[in-house]
């Protein structure tokens, strides 16, 4: 899951992008607003976090504009006003959810879960594909009632081919939604990365998941 | 009671007690003329008979139609008379008299042996007064041969009168209740304003600064009340914004150094880690502690400013020692960054002052000065004077400010965007207290900047008088 926070205060911008990276997003950090709506244009992100006070462009703006771009990307807006009519007119503008600073890192990341949780059908926020598991809110994942112990990164990965099962993903989407802009997409960390993941969860059984799709990339899905 | 009832009653019994008056006043005097004149007539008739009577001599008067012949005169009067004896007994009455026995009275006859006439008023059941004038017809003026009575009823007077009475009984009542409608309508109109200006009152003390009273207003009374009262709110909804927005921003200075030690520190605290990460925190923390403790001095002081408890002592003060003070604690400041703090022309200037305060101020513009120039730049401070001013300029070559904010940058918590760019230390006070400052001292204080091209400070103050 790769997330923009646009927030220009750089120590706040700082610790909230490293307790995303800790959770396993991909996160790209912007301090300015106008740049900030260029980066929400340019790459689909699975979530964007704006603060509502930005030099250049504010947050609202940045909000108006992008839900104008027809852009569905759940948005959760920082705010240092208590008063509920910014609230309101951020809710109202397309906002998804908000925070007011100062706020709990972990309040932080249990919205940041519910608003990824939205495309997910399941209300638990459980991921199923056949016999393999995977709980959202626990981050835990298991293969026929077998705990699957994984990295950051394969959990991130595993997430994103489970929320778009027997769908083609190629490596520009992967790296889009797993990895943040500093990634190179020449190297082969992806084709690295799903390795690992079927090593932990496709060997030894008799029933793959992980599928590659030649000259596209990957699939996962249960026939 | 409501001042409309209020003022209508007070309209009401005034007018009443007039009306009252008047009428009493009216009737009585309308009452006693026509008396006067019935008098007047029957002394008239009186005399006119005793003249004619007198003339002739004494004749044997045998009865009316006799009289009446020998005295035409007599037969033209409207009135009717009796001739009496000296006894007091009838000797002629004219015909109009003759269904009542009017006699002569008592003091009449006395009135008339003395020669003289006698007015008198006599009643009888069930008919109008009678009013009655006897006069005496003497010979040569001192023997009494007779005494003619000469009378007429009041009944037309009495009718008269008692038509007037009802008149006044009816119309007083009428022309009252008609004021009092009329009263009570103009009340309402002169304080209909008054209405609307309470209900308006009411909304904005439920929290609307925003009401005013709309209303096309006469310069008259009213008008200059609701021009007032609009005026006075529009203060007030002026100082409640200026509250809010200081609140607002103060609230904002204050949570994002708040945000950020809550945050690295719950997020350092989610898990092990190495010691220097902890460190980091720590050292991260301190500067926010150290920057709030900042907004929160200057915040104090401000607010102190704002409620007059700030205290200035003016005394001489030597604004070239002032200057050249600053500029060595400067050149340390400018050390660090590699810039250059230079003095330019420095004459000697005295002020009347508070030198602390004084010494805040320049200090805080030198430090803007270093803080905002880019490395290797210079910061030159001029201190001239000009007919009875001293001016001080500080002058950088650093980020410079739009002329759009060049207004601003002196209004509390405001930080341009390149500044907030180029520094994340600034609290956004520091140009507004010393904007106060130079106010308290009569001075002023104005930027001439470019953007990107550098800034240039002055503040004027007056120079102190010098000493005869």
């Amino acid at each position: 899951m790769r997330v923009l926070v646009i927030e220009d205060e750089t120590k706040v911008g700082c610790f909230i992008k490293r307790a995303l990276e800790e959770e396993s997003y991909a996160v790209d950090l912007c301090e300015d607003g106008a740049k900030g709506f260029e980066m929400a244009l340019a790459t689909n992100y699975d979530l964007l976090v704006v603060d509502l006070m930005l030099p250049s462009m504010s947050g609202m703006d940045i909000l108006r504009a992008v839900r104008r771009e027809r852009i569905q990307t759940p948005v959760l807006i920082l705010t240092a006003q208590s008063q509920i009519d910014q609230r309101v007119k951020g809710l109202d503008a397309g906002a998804d959810d908000y925070l007011t600073k100062p706020f709990a890192i972990d309040e932080l990341l249990a919205r940041v879960r519910a608003l990824l949780r939205r495309g997910v059908t399941e209300s638990l926020g459980i991921l199923q594909v056949d016999d393999l598991v995977l709980n959202l809110a626990t981050r835990e994942v298991t293969r026929s009632g077998q705990r699957i112990d994984l990295t950051l990164k394969e959990y991130a990965l595993l997430e994103y081919l489970m929320r778009h099962t027997r769908r083609v993903l190629t490596r520009p989407m992967i790296s889009e939604h797993v990895w943040n802009q500093d990634f190179d997409t020449f190297t082969n960390v992806i084709d690295v990365y799903v390795n690992y993941l079927r090593n932990k969860i496709d060997r030894g059984r008799t029933k793959k998941l992980i599928h590659t799709i030649r000259g596209s990339g990957y699939m996962l899905k249960a026939d | 009671m409501p001042l409309r009832v209020r003022l209508t009653l007070w309209y009401g019994s005034a007018l009443a007690t007039v009306l009252i008056t008047f009428s009493v006043v009216l009737y009585v005097i309308t009452a006693r003329n026509l008396r006067d004149d019935v008098d007047e007539s029957l002394k008239e008739t009186a005399a006119t008979a005793v003249r004619s009577l007198e003339e002739r001599g004494f004749l044997p008067l045998l009865d009316e139609e006799d009289l009446l012949s020998q005295f035409p005169e007599l037969a033209r009067i409207d009135k009717f008379f009796q001739i009496f004896s000296p006894s007091g007994t009838i000797t002629i009455r004219s015909p109009n008299i003759k269904r009542y026995e009017v006699p002569l009275s008592q003091k009449a006859l006395e009135t008339a042996f003395l020669g003289q006439s006698l007015l008198e008023t006599t009643k009888y059941p069930n008919e109008p007064q009678l009013r009655l004038i006897s006069a005496p017809i003497t010979y040569r003026g001192n023997f009494l041969y007779y005494i003619v009575q000469v009378g007429t009823s009041m009944e037309s007077i009495e009718d008269t009168l008692r038509h007037f009475f009802i008149l006044l009984t009816v119309a007083v009542p009428i022309a009252l209740a008609v004021s009092l409608a009329a009263g009570w309508f103009l009340a309402g109109r002169a304080l209909r304003p008054v209405d609307a200006i309470t209900l308006a009152a009411q909304r904005i003390a439920g929290g609307d600064l925003s009401q005013r009273l709309a209303m096309q207003t006469a310069p008259d009374e009213i008008g200059r009340l609701v021009e007032t009262f609009n005026n006075m709110i529009g203060r007030l909804e002026a100082s409640f914004r200026q509250i809010r927005q200081f609140t607002s921003d103060a609230s904002h200075e204050l949570r994002t150094p708040l945000t950020v030690m809550k945050g690295e520190t719950e997020l350092v605290l989610r898990r092990a880690r190495p010691l220097e990460d902890y460190h980091t925190v720590l050292e991260s923390n301190l500067e926010e502690i150290d920057r709030m403790a900042r907004i929160v001095d200057e915040l104090l002081f401000l607010s102190r400013a704002d409620m007059g408890a700030v205290k200035i002592e003016l005394l001489p003060v030597s604004l070239e020692e002032l200057v050249e003070d600053i500029h060595r604690q400067a050149t340390v400041l400018g050390q660090d960054r590699t810039i250059e703090v230079v003095l330019g022309t420095i004459v000697p200037a005295r002020v009347q002052g508070d030198e602390l305060r004084l010494r805040e101020l320049l200090l805080n513009l030198v430090e803007n000065a270093v803080k905002y120039s880019n490395p290797k730049g210079k910061v030159t401070i001029n201190l001239i004077t000009e007919g009875q001013q001293a001016i001080i300029s500080v002058t950088d070559q650093g980020i410079g400010i739009a002329p759009d904010n060049q207004h601003k940058i002196f209004n509390r918590f405001f930080r341009t965007v390149e500044a907030r760019t180029h520094t994340k230390k600034g609290t956004g006070l520091g140009l507004a207290i010393c904007s106060w400052i130079a106010e308290t001292h009569k001075g002023c204080i104005s930027v001439q900047s470019e953007l990107g091209q550098g800034s240039t400070f002055t503040v004027t103050l007056p120079l102190a008088p010098r000493p005869a």
